[in-house]
Parts: structure tokens; sequence; C-alpha cells
């Protein structure tokens, strides 16, 4: 494992170097409590304290709007559109690293999906280990606290003015030495990381599952009649919101825009919703999942149980965007899980 | 714009040949590839056709594999955007298809057996690809009984069609409707009446069936009834297949993915999901 140690003084002129390649993307304050990645300009204040961006990263790799094909009706001819802008994503917590890289399981697997492949090897994930844990998130109790992989660069505050950057790709490397060599970590420097992820985790522990999340999908087995299903759901507004907030939801709906002559067009993906009311609705008005609690149970089905069949990890990351943004308080896959949990401890 | 670049949204034209008019919604399209190729489907597949400046949306397979024709046959009630765009297209246009998508009826499971096919409804449509398939290889397979349920005369389909193969004697042909009207001599009532009429060999005899959503449980229950396994009895189960390739989300049962775990699953498979049937 290659590391570096970074001072602060010498990220404007690697931001300067970086920014002239790259879009490059640094957490910001939008208002109090309010943080995403926006695009860095110089004297821009970064906020490395941020506790969560509200928007997940998953809009840079898989945009809410992003043309598919571009067709002449006329002709009936159709070709692919492939938009792969280059861009730096710096400061992005591991919780959000491990939804990407289960973004790339899913849409690499079975039919590679060409659009989100370009766009994510356009894209350089520089990572930021933490330094405030958002009060509704629970990463630390879902194994998304550390990532192995996934990211070209792992950076970790170690003192008021420098920072431990590990190397996660040549690509990376690259990047951090563009301005000429930089010191390797020492032992202590490596050592105040180690602290810092271990002061970090710590905070983090405290919202927790109850019980090893490798167990959800066992849990949520036993579970699909459970009244807890109806007693949240009964207050869904069915908006969607957790949907878009989430950095594993990747569900699409695919539509077209033709010009005012119907002659030429442009066909997309747009971010869809398994809890809009139409999202299982098929032609004739027949909705395979008509209730507010088959759509409320079924995401919490996909992000505790379906996706683990699939790849093994949870499909939630615990970054607790979903909590903040319902606006019936109802989305809380802690609270769902623990609830469950409960309600079926005399079973083991 | 250059099309050498691969992407699996990119539909492929073919150009519309035939249109025959089956009732009052329902009409059949025959298309031909442009790209001089056999479709190289399996029964019980589908294809995202494209409009486009309307949408896309998928349709089952309904002509059976053809070895050294360039054509195939869908046939689509008019009913949504898409559909309706298609219903007025006259031959000789052209539009996008993608696919042949998704799973098929195992027809090498049913060599040497009876087969039983179930048609609810526009569930004709698909399970003809299977039937005319096997009608090839007549020799093939035993006993073909072909149950056919409509909601009213009127909505028939493929009427002369059926009652060709009756006459032929290669099928035993047994029909319905939920709702007759002063025309109708045969049988009335809804598709599971009919199974309690036929003597069938449950060890021996294989069952594929589409219909409307409602319909799966109650005929199921007959087959299992009769005593047929629940191994015999394959389903094709209709969902909103967007992007054909696992990755949309929307045409889920539970874990499934409709457009490419299915459409055509075998009951043992799906018998633990509550959202299949």
């Amino acid at each position: 494992m290659t590391t570096y140690t970074v001072y602060k003084e010498q990220l404007p002129g690697l931001f300067e170097k970086w920014s002239k390649l790259y879009t490059l993307h640094v957490p910001a304050k939008l208002r109090e409590g309010f943080y995403d990645l926006v695009p860095w300009k110089k004297d821009l204040e970064i906020a490395w304290d941020y506790d969560v961006a509200y928007n997940s990263a998953k809009r840079f790799v898989m945009p809410p709007h992003e043309a598919l094909i571009s067709y002449d009706r006329r002709t009936c001819e159709a070709a692919p559109v492939f938009e792969a802008p280059k861009q730096i994503l710096f400061g992005m917590h591991p919780y959000d690293v491990k939804a990407l890289n289960q973004l790339d399981q899913l849409m690499e697997g079975g039919s590679p999906d060409q659009n989100y492949i370009r766009r994510r090897e356009a894209t350089v994930v520089m990572a930021f280990e933490p330094l405030t844990v958002s009060s509704a998130a629970f990463w630390a109790s879902v194994g998304a606290a550390s990532v192995a992989h996934g990211y070209d660069l792992y950076w970790t505050k170690i003192s008021p003015a420098s920072f431990m950057v590990e190397v996660g790709s040549v690509r990376g490397e690259e990047l951090l030495l563009m301005n000429g060599a930089l010191l390797s970590s020492t032992a202590g420097d490596k050592e105040g990381a180690r602290r810092a992820k271990a002061r970090i985790l710590a905070k983090a522990r405290k919202n927790s599952l109850r019980y090893n999340w490798e167990e959800t999908p066992r849990l949520l087995a036993k579970c699909w009649d459970s009244p807890l299903w109806r007693r949240y759901s009964q207050m869904c507004l069915a908006c969607g919101s957790c949907n878009t907030v989430c950095p594993t939801c990747y569900c699409f709906d695919i539509r077209e825009e033709s010009d005012d002559q119907l002659d030429t067009g442009v066909r997309y993906r747009e971010w869809d919703g398994c809890m809009l009311e139409s999202f299982a609705k098929v032609a004739g008005n027949h909705n395979f999942r008509p209730k507010a609690q088959d759509r409320y149970r079924h995401r919490y089905f996909r992000k505790g149980k379906y996706i683990y069949d699939k790849i093994g990890e949870l499909g939630c990351v615990g970054c607790g965007r979903c909590v903040r943004a319902c606006t019936a308080a109802i989305a809380n896959p802690l609270k769902v899980f623990n609830e469950l949990w409960e309600e079926t401890a005399h079973e083991y | 714009m250059s099309t050498k670049l691969f992407s699996p949204y990119v539909p492929r034209p073919v150009t519309l040949v035939e249109k025959t008019q089956l009732s009052d919604f329902v009409t059949r399209f025959t298309f031909e590839q442009d790209n001089g190729k056999p479709l190289a489907h399996k029964p019980g597949q589908f294809v995202n056709l494209s409009i486009y400046g309307i949408g896309e949306a998928p349709f089952s397979i309904s002509s059976p594999p053809r070895r050294t024709k360039i054509t195939f046959e869908i046939a689509v009630r008019r009913i949504g955007a898409v559909t309706s765009a298609l219903h007025a297209l006259e031959p000789g246009t052209k539009v996008g298809i993608r696919g042949p998508y998704g799973s098929s009826f195992p027809v090498m499971k049913f060599v040497g057996k009876d087969v039983l096919i179930v048609a609810g409804g526009l569930g004709y449509i698909p399970l003809r690809s299977l039937l005319f398939y096997q009608l090839r290889h007549r020799d093939e397979f035993g006993r073909i009984v072909l149950m056919v349920g409509t909601r009213d005369p009127k909505e028939r389909i493929f009427v002369d069609e059926i009652a060709e193969l009756a006459k032929s004697g290669e099928v035993e042909v047994m029909e319905t409707v939920d709702v007759p009207d002063s025309t109708w001599k045969g049988n009335v009532g809804v598709i599971t009446t009919l199974l309690p009429k036929v003597e069938l060999d449950p060890a021996n005899t294989f069952v594929a069936m589409v219909g409307p959503p409602i319909m799966y449980r109650f005929v199921i229950a007959e087959c299992r009834k009769k005593g047929i396994a629940s191994e015999q009895i394959f389903v094709s189960l209709e969902r909103k297949m967007k992007c054909g390739l696992g990755k949309c989300g929307h045409c889920q049962i539970n874990e499934l993915n409709t457009c490419i775990d299915g459409p055509v699953f075998c009951y043992t498979d799906i018998e633990a999901y509550q959202e299949a049937i």
C-alpha cells in the first residue's frame, strides 16, 4: 500500500492543475447543516467536516436524465449516445464509494450498461475519511465504514494541516504527484490515520443495528407478512424522495423526446422510483404493486435481501439520506430492520 | 454519431409487411428483419418494439421460430400510446426492435409428452409460437390439448386458425367464453371450467399457460387437482419490461427480473415468490 503525506498548503496548487483536466467536485456547505459536492473554484471553502452530501454520487455516473440513443424516424435509424465527462469526485465518504462499487457490479453484470461504464471510467474517486457523522447515519453497522477498492485516492486527515493519502490506482497516483514528488507517509502518519479512523468509527457506531447486518436477508425472509409494512406505509406519500436520494437506488424509466416535426429525437433514461404508484403498472392499468404497503415492502426487500442475494452485500449503505428526505418520517432502514428484528427475536 | 459504438439500447430496423385485423382491438403484425436474418427466437420470448417519437414497449413473439424466413409476427391489442401508433402504421413502414429477450418454453422437455396449452384472452398470442413449433414437429409430441378462454365471443382472436386446428385432428381444441351472446353455441364459463372436462395422464402431461394475472392461480390449482406436478407446469408472466436487460427494475417479481429470468417460468421456481402469481 503506497501512502503519501500531503499538506493543506499543497492542495490549492493540485486543485488548480486537476481542474484544468477534469471537472473537480468538492464538498461545500450550501447552508447550515446542508452539504453537497459542488464544482471547485478558487477560494471555495471546502467543508471538510461535512456529515453527508444531500445528493448521492449516483448522479455523476447515472444522471437523473441521460440520453441513451438518438433516432431518425424517417430512416428508422438509431445510434447510441455516450457522454462521459472527465470528473473528479473529491471528498466522497467511504459509504458512498461502497454504494458506487455496488452500482458498478449491477450495471456491469449481465448486459453491461455502456452508458454507465463510460461515465464511471471517466470518474476519478477521491475518498475522504469522514470527520462528522450524520445523526441519521448508521453506516458503521452495515459494513460500509470502509471500502477496499473503488477509489483512486483515499484521504485521511491526520492533523489540522496534513493528510495521509492512500493510493488506490495508477491514475490516482499520477494526479497526486502532478506538482512534483511528495513525502511517503511515516509510521507516525499512518498511526495518525489509524486513530482518525478509529475515532470516527466510534462516533458512527452510536446508531447501530441490534444484530449482525449479514442476518438481514434471513430476517426479511421471515417478515413478508409483518404488520410493520402497513403500519409505516399507510403514511407514505408515494413521492419517491427516498428513491431519489438513495445512493444505491438505480431504477429508471425510458422515455423519448422528439423535435417539433417528430422527425428526429432522443431516447433517454430518467430516474424512476419503486415507491411511485405507477412503477409496476402495465398496459390496461393492471398494477402489480397497487398498495403503498406493497411498494414500501419491496423497497426494503431490495435493500435488505434481493441485492444481498445477488452480490453478497446489503443494498443499504447506511447513509441516512432517506431518513432526512422522507416527509412522512417513515423511511428509516435502521428503525425498520431493528423493529423487524425485535418482532422476530423470540424465534432465535 | 457513430454506429460502430455498441449499446444494448439501440434497436435495429424491421419492416412491417402485413397487417391482419383479428378483432375490434387486436391486430396481427408481420415484420421482416432488415438485416436479412431470421429472428432466431425461441417460443415464449419477446421483443422490445420502438416507434420513434412515441416510445418502446415489449411484445411476445407470436410466430414459431423460422429457420429460413426472415419474418416474424406479433399480435397486439390497441390500448396505449405505442400500440395505438402501431395500429396506425401501414405495410412498408419501418420500426425498431431489440431482442429477442427472455426465457422460453422448454420444448425439449415436452418431447414425447402430452402438452396442455391453456390460453386465456391474449395468452394465445405467445402460446401460438409454442403450438406451431410443436405442430412442425408433430410426431415428436403426444397429445396436444389447447384450451382457449375469452371474455366474450366478439373478443375471440385467431378464430379461423383455431377452427382449422380443431378440424385437422392434430390438436384437441376446447373453447369457452365468460359471457356468451346469441351467436355462441359452445362452452360458457371461465377457462378453469374446461379442466374438469378433459382426461389427462398427469405423470405424462406438461402444461404451458398464459393469460391475465388473475387466471394463473386458478388454473394451476385445477392442474394440481388433476395430479400434475409443479415441475410440469410452465407459465409466462407479464410485467412492465422496460429495458429488457435486467437493469431498470420495473419488471421485478420479488428478486427475479421478468425480462431475463422470465417471462417463462417453471412453476416450481416461482411458487415461493409472493409477488409472482
